[in-house]
This record gives C-alpha cells, structure tokens and sequence, in this order.
C-alpha cells in the first residue's frame, strides 16, 4: 500500500512512517501529549570544508485539525548593536546597545499568518514572532531609543539570514501531515538549537514538540578552529612556521627554475 | 569551488583567492613591496572581517617576505646590527598594536581606526612617491638643477645611545631607529602589514642608510616583526585563518616571480609613479568607505557567548 500511495517518493515514506507510528502512538502514550508528533531529517547540521549552507526538513503529524507554528531558536549569546555617527564628514561607531542572551538564529514558519492562528498575548507567551523575541538589555537609555537598537537587532539579522519569518511555509497534506524546511544560511552560528512545533485549535495552544539540533564543525574545519581556540599559542606558532616553510620553499623553487 | 574558511565563519571560491593572490604577487613582485597594503583592504572588500584580513595578512606577509630577507641576506644586503636594532623596536611596537587593536575591537572602534590608518598612510605615501617621482623626471630634464644635499645634520644626530652601524656607515643614536621601529610595529599590528612602505622611507630618508642595505635589512625585520603580530593576534584575538593564508601566500608567490621578471623591463620612475597611484586609489577607496553614508548606520557585533 505505501508504494501505491507515495510512488518513489522517500519523504512520503517517513511521513507515512510517522502517520502509522500515530495510529499506534494513543495506546500508549498519556492523551495530552498526543496530539503532535514531529521530527527532524538530522539531527545535526555539520559544518565542513564545502559548506555552502544547508536545508533541513522537518516532518511530522497532527492529530486533528489545527495550525501549526515552527520556531527554531539558536543559541544564546550577546549582540551588540552600534549606531554610526557622522563626526565631521566621517562615519563612527557611536552609541550602543548591548542585548544579553539574543538567540543567534530565529527562524518561524506557520501554517497561516500568525494574527489569523492566536491574539498577541498568547504568541508572545510562547516567544512566537520574530518581533517578540526576548530580548533583554541593561542599558539605561530611553526605552524609546532601545526600541530603535530593536528594530536594528532584527533588521541586521534578517539581512545576514539569521532571523526569518516565513508564513505560509508550511505544507499540510490530508489535514493531519505537516513538512516545512528549515534553511540554514553559510554564516550560520555554532551551537544548541530548539525546534518546536506548537499546535494552535482555535486560538487556543495546545501543545507543543521539542526536538533539538546541533549546529558543529566537522572534519578539518573543526579541528583547526579548535585548536586555534584552545591551543592559541601553539596555533600562531605553526601558522609562523607553515609561512616560514612556505616563504622559504617558494625561494628555492623559483631559483632553481 | 567554495571553501570554507574556518576562522573567518564564510565561504569564499578558493579560485578567486588564489587569483588575488595572484593578482597582489604579481604587482609586489613587480614594485618590490611586500603588498600587504593592498591584500588587507581587498580582502575586506570581498567581506572578509576586518580583524580577520589584518590577522590573517600578518600570517601571509611572513611567508611573502621570507625568501626575499634570504636572498637579500645571501648577497650580504642586510644591516644585522640595525636590522635587531628595528627589530627590538618592532616587537616592542607591535606588541603594544596588538594590545590596541584588542582594546579598540573590544569597543568597537577597530574597523574604523584600520580605514582612518589606510587613509592616512596610504594617502601620505602615494602623494610622496608621486611627487618624488615628478620631481626626479623634472631633474632628468634638466641636469643643470641644484641636487639634494645627501646628508644634513639635525637635532636627530643629536640624541644620546649612540651606535655605530658598520655596514650602514653610520654613527647614530639607537634610540632613533628603535622608535622608527616602535612605529612601525604599531602600524604592521593594525594595518596588517609588513610596513616596508614607511620602513624604507624612513630609513633612507631619517636614518640615511644606503640603498643597497635597505630593503634587505627591511625585509629581515618584517619577517620578525610580522611573525611576532601572527603569534599575539593567534593568541589575544584567534584572528589568524590559517587556511586563508594558505591560499593567499600560494597565490602570491607564484604572482611575485612572474611580477619580478616584468618589473625588471620597465624603467624605476615610471614604476614608481604606478605603484603611487595604486597606493592612491586604495587610499581613495578606503576613505570612501568612510564617507559614504552606510546602508544602515546600525551594525552589529558581539559579545560571548552563554
């Protein structure tokens, strides 16, 4: 019967997999818990010397109708946001703000545009938007002015394809399957990453999946930046000496020719 | 074919950085200087990250520098005495750029300080060796001309430490070439540079040194004072690509020898006109990037991590 149903078609088969595995899945499984099952194509996105970026699809089932809402939250860190002044003629760094803990990727995708799923109360409960992403600062200035440095924040991030709102960028087939893509761009951080599919009925959330995701270096690429991290002073001694070498044997070849 | 450049965090074609190592070899080779001027703010340019380009070009300008300081030293070209003399000077001086450059990325003035620094010096450099040249042409013109006294006495032949630099034919105070070192290591750790575009001026025209030993005894001290930049910025800043110095110095010595060969058909004033208006178009370049109003005048930059 599957390969009636989805002829050649690899993601079909997990996606019917996982429609199976609901079937079973109430029997055993406690009933608020059931109504979302999702999961991810891998769970690691390796970051090695051909690294162009990369496209991760997230699959998985509902049980009844609903819309369905994807985050995909990256690790925490703090970005600094610098505002240019002219200082006569010249462009400089002037003021800054600095927001602690900002998640280094942001990504959502719904099923619907997100003021037609839930209010904004309920959204920003849950984080949902890239406009209500917690952002957390100190700084002591106006808040209208930390509003703008915001704005910045996101603005620069959607730019560098790091926080993203795609709408509409989820499939759902037979009202109870869902498949979207999540893309990663080349400069994508390095770190812990949360998926979470939250599943809306009329407004109201309903219940949400995890699944995490690791973003990492492989192959060469990891070890060199590694050791250029934690074995500083040996890696700037073997850059001298590779250079030494190189300078060195580039004389004695070009001579001899 | 993209290769991912693992200190940079970007993919850049590996083609293209052979090319313009290639391209920068070839005019180095060409005019005789190390090229690090024009390597850095190129490859910001192509979005390379600053403190990056100029970590990176320090790495590179180690390898660029070192068969030449060999030759140079085969032939007997190089002052030793002087040379360590600069070169106590240029590790005092790129020590204390490093520790800048740290400070100023820390509050985010760094890109500024290195395109302020390129206008600056570049801009005085070009507009020097274009005027010299001009002047020189005029002189050839018209030989009848007052010449240039070659050696003047000033309140600098006055300063105490004197040493004498036997293969200079010197008799000068340390302190004077230790300070041109200092300089010169600030502006090498910024810049990411060898320096050997104020080093040789300063030497011929501050120190008086002949100009059989100057740029042997230039590129001895770059080679240290640029290995001493790679060592701190590895250490202080983990700015050092190793993989994108790599492609750059493959690129670059191969664009130097064929460079060489060039340069030695064409005749000395005219190269050095050429190589002032490249120096002045960098220069104008950069300011560029300094004046044009930014896409957005918000950037960011950040922190640790948590």
């Amino acid at each position: 019967m599957a390969a009636a149903l989805f002829p050649r078609c690899c993601p079909g088969r997990i996606l019917l997999a996982v429609l199976l595995f609901c079937a079973i899945a109430p029997a055993q499984r406690p009933a608020h818990a059931q109504s979302i099952v999702a999961d991810l194509s891998t769970r690691e996105v390796a970051i090695s010397t051909g690294f162009t970026g990369a496209d991760l699809l997230l699959f998985g089932a509902t049980e009844g109708y609903g819309d369905i809402v994807v985050t995909v939250v990256g690790p925490e860190r703090d970005e600094i946001v610098r505002r240019k002044e002219r200082v006569a003629g010249i462009w400089v760094n002037g003021a800054s703000v600095t927001f602690e803990g900002a998640p280094a990727y942001y990504r959502i995708a719904a099923s619907k545009p997100l003021t037609e799923i839930a209010t904004a109360r309920v959204l920003s409960r849950h984080q949902i938007g890239v406009d209500r992403v917690n952002l957390f600062t100190r700084s002591k200035r106006q808040p209208e002015s930390i509003l703008t440095f915001r704005d910045a924040l996101i603005r620069n991030k959607k730019i560098h394809q790091l926080y993203s709102e795609d709408i509409s960028d989820i499939q759902i087939i037979r009202g109870r399957l869902f498949r979207s893509n999540i893309p990663f761009p080349v400069n994508v951080p390095i770190g812990d990453y949360l998926v979470t599919v939250h599943l809306f009925k009329d407004g109201r959330h309903v219940s949400s999946e995890e699944t995490p995701l690791t973003v990492h270096k492989v192959g060469l690429e990891a070890k060199i930046f590694d050791f250029a991290h934690n074995h500083a002073a040996w890696y700037g001694a073997i850059a001298i000496a590779i250079a030494l070498v190189a300078g060195w044997l580039a004389g004695v070849i070009f001579r001899r020719a | 074919m993209q290769i991912y450049l693992p200190i940079a965090e970007m993919s850049l074609n590996a083609f293209m950085l052979l090319g313009l190592g290639g391209a920068v070899g070839f005019l180095s080779g060409m005019f005789g200087v190390g090229g690090g001027f024009l390597m850095t703010p190129l490859l910001i340019f192509i979005g390379v990250p600053p403190a990056v380009a100029v970590g990176t070009e320090a790495n590179q300008v180690v390898a660029a520098s070192v068969s030449g300081a060999l030759a140079h030293w085969r032939r007997g070209n190089v002052d030793i005495r002087m040379g360590v003399v600069l070169m106590i000077g240029g590790f005092v001086g790129s020590t204390l750029g490093v520790w800048l450059f740290t400070f100023l990325r820390g509050i985010g003035q760094i890109d500024f300080v290195i395109a302020v620094s390129y206008v600056l010096f570049l801009g005085i450099v070009g507009l020097l060796m274009v005027v010299e040249s001009i002047r020189a042409w005029f002189r050839s013109r018209n030989p009848s001309a007052p010449k240039r006294k070659l050696h003047h006495h000033t309140w600098l032949h006055g300063l105490p430490f004197k040493m004498r630099f036997r293969r200079s034919k010197l008799y000068i105070s340390a302190l004077l070439p230790l300070g041109i070192g200092v300089f010169v290591g600030i502006l090498a750790a910024i810049m990411g540079v060898g320096g050997g575009f104020v080093m040789v001026p300063a030497m011929i025209y501050l120190l008086g040194m002949p100009t059989s030993v100057v740029v042997g005894t230039s590129l001895f001290q770059i080679v240290f004072v640029t290995a001493n930049v790679t060592f701190l910025q590895s250490v202080n800043n983990q700015t050092v690509d190793i993989v994108l110095a790599m492609l750059l110095v493959i690129g670059s010595v191969v664009g130097a020898q064929i460079g060489a060969r060039v340069g030695t058909r064409l005749r000395g004033e005219e190269v050095r006109v050429a190589l002032g208006l490249i120096v002045l178009a960098v220069c104008a370049r950069v300011a560029w990037t300094l004046i044009a109003t930014p896409d957005d005048i918000y950037s960011l930059g950040f922190g640790g991590g948590h």
